[in-house]
């Protein structure tokens, strides 16, 4: 097949957001089946392009209207592009699937649609190669993230989704001002041309730029003074929204942050900027794993988790380093598949009890053992106990800390992994040793099969994990050595 | 000497920093974010600005090395419509939240807390 169709992976879901309407207009039954059709087949269609990229070990890059980069926008589906895909497409249909008995607020066709365009908007950040488009795809992704936080309507998902949208538009002016500076300085918005010119830039505008851009990407990656945001709106939005929002919106954020980093990594005045990020980084593990220990509200307490767990990402990808980027992708992975399958289950169990107080998980072992064993190892995988995912990709960020000379750095995300392990095991044993009554719920067989198929890749992940270190390391290589990324974006000769 | 257009655009955008941070009431919050996001965006039409030029569309006795940089106009453009979209939403969020709490002032809106 002609790689070029691999724009379906924007044009499919921005078709059916808008064809919504149609749907709904003919029944408004249709319309969570739909919304599960589409994010199937846009899974399939990330699946095929996973393989080809993974095959044949060259990108697909799709030029728009066959304009030649720079002039014309390119989308870079390179190996991190073609492998986060495909993770988005797949949470996004496991979410959808489990939205169809989660949501049960009007209006179900805001929501699909909403929802199409979320997952829309994290796939284009990952595969644009033009900022601006970054932008605009990030906005895309902001703006239906606000809208979904605000989708219960009470008064808290408004108050979240304000927080939320003043915080993020801070961070979208920033960001803008900061490619702007990039834009004024080389005349180029092309990732690979920009590259091309960061040596030649005067240092103090690339520290300026890269530093505005690192604070508004801060936001939507939820770093450490601008994530206050973030448990607000993981505790008031929907379930399966929730879940999508740790498990790749974080992701886009970081890569985005990672990718404008890293292409100016032949700029002077650069490590400064790494220097902000590690610290940044740091303090986001640390504050957030001490704010979790003391939540009563299980939701908000992975929420904290989820935060903590991005800043050791952050850190993975401030080191400068080749193995620091692999070690940052590999605990991408792990984590979305990770904190996919915790508020999955957090999520259904509240919908089952009403809420997700920490008393309504009280003698859980015996009411919904299926869903107790799904949290039980989402959480030990979490701390990073071996055998399980997490306990490989947090070694290898430990390790190329080290290497990198931030030792005290891993010091203290390993001091704050203490404190993960000790509100996590809380968890499990209220779950199973504390009494509790209630008679057993039946479990809901499509919510139940998607969290043992995500136990089975945390498990298999766990115990295999070279197959799946190999990938992340070739799509650590797409961030890190940006002279390949130049050598394949056929630019025209402009410049160069 | 910095130029008057650069001046006036970042002292928009602090302006609507100032606005963000220090005022009480959640109206004039989202008021501050617009006049930020007009900031921004007279930033952007200014650095494409080119001395004595003229807007770009082509037509008699104006050819393409007469006309200031066309692409930060295009930027411009998106950018705008974006803020306009989060204002927007912002403003309905807005609305939720004095039905729901019967108060605008953002020190009373602390329902969730942990």
């Amino acid at each position: 097949m002609n790689p070029q169709y691999a724009s379906l992976l924007i044009a499919l879901p921005l078709l059916s957001a808008f064809f919504v309407p149609v749907i709904k207009a003919v029944s408004k039954k249709a319309v969570m089946p739909f919304l599960v059709l589409v994010t199937a087949t846009q899974t399939g269609i990330a699946a095929w392009v996973f393989k080809e990229v993974y095959t044949t070990g060259k990108p697909i890059i799709v030029m728009a209207g066959a304009w030649r980069p720079p002039v014309g926008i390119d989308l870079y589906i390179g190996h991190f592009a073609a492998l986060f895909a495909f993770i988005v497409a797949g949470i996004s249909f496991f979410m959808a699937v489990f939205s169809w008995r989660a949501i049960k607020t009007e209006p179900v066709d805001k929501y699909a649609m909403l929802l199409m365009l979320l997952m829309l908007g994290a796939t284009g950040m990952m595969a644009t190669g033009d900022i601006f488009n970054l932008f605009v795809f990030m906005e895309i992704t902001s703006i239906t993230a606000y809208a979904l936080t605000a989708y219960n309507k009470t008064g808290e998902a408004a108050e979240a989704s304000l927080k939320y949208m003043i915080l993020g538009g801070i961070g979208s002016s920033f960001f803008l001002i900061g490619l702007i500076m990039l834009y004024g300085a080389t005349g180029t918005l092309n990732m690979a041309q920009l590259a091309q010119f960061a040596g030649s830039i005067n240092p103090t505008v690339v520290q300026v730029g890269l530093g505005l851009i690192v604070f508004g990407l801060a936001v939507e990656a939820e770093l450490f003074p601008l994530n206050a945001w973030a448990p607000d709106a993981y505790q008031a939005a929907p379930h399966p929204v929730t879940a999508m929002f740790s498990a790749f919106v974080v992701k886009a954020g970081l890569y985005a942050m990672a990718r404008i980093l890293y292409l100016m990594q032949s700029a002077s005045g650069w490590h400064n900027v790494l220097k902000l990020l590690v610290i940044m980084a740091t303090l986001t593990v640390f504050v957030a794993e001490f704010a979790a220990l003391r939540q009563k509200d299980v939701k908000r307490m992975i929420a904290y988790s989820s935060i903590s767990q991005v800043g050791f990402i952050a850190l993975a990808f401030s080191l400068g380093s080749s193995i620091g980027v692999d070690a940052g992708v590999f605990h991408m992975m792990n984590h979305a598949i990770v904190k996919g399958l915790l508020f999955l289950t957090v999520g259904y169990v509240a919908v089952e009890l009403g809420g997700s107080r920490i008393e309504n998980f009280r003698g859980l072992g015996r009411r919904m053992p299926l869903t107790a064993l799904a949290i039980t190892i989402g959480s030990l995988a979490a701390i990073g106990v071996p055998m399980f995912n997490i306990f490989w990709s947090k070694v290898w960020i430990i390790l190329a800390a080290v290497k990198a000379n931030y030792a005290w750095a891993a010091a203290v995300v390993l001091t704050a992994s203490v404190v993960e392990a000790v509100y996590y095991i809380r968890l499990i044993h209220t779950m199973w040793f504390s009494g509790g009554e209630g008679e057993r719920i039946r479990e809901n067989l499509a919510v139940g099969t998607i969290a043992l198929f995500l136990v089975i890749l945390i498990l298999t992940i766990g115990v295999y994990p070279n197959y799946f270190w190999a990938v992340a390391q070739k799509a650590g290589a797409d961030i890190f050595n940006v002279g390949q990324y130049i050598k394949n974006v056929p630019l025209m000769g402009v410049g160069s | 000497m910095i130029s008057v257009y650069y001046f006036g655009a970042i002292s928009l955008v602090l302006i609507g920093l100032y606005a963000v941070l220090v005022k009480k009431n959640l109206l004039k919050i989202l008021i501050g974010l617009d006049i930020m996001e007009s900031g921004v965006n007279l930033l952007i039409v200014s650095i494409g600005y080119i001395n004595g030029k003229s807007a770009p569309i082509l037509s008699e006795g104006i050819g393409p090395s007469q006309a200031v940089d066309p692409i930060p106009q295009a930027l411009v453009l998106t950018a705008i419509v974006i803020g306009v979209a989060t204002t927007a939403l912002a403003l309905s969020a807005a609305i939720i939240v004095y039905e729901k709490y019967g108060t605008l002032n953002i020190e009373e809106i602390r329902r969730l807390r942990g």
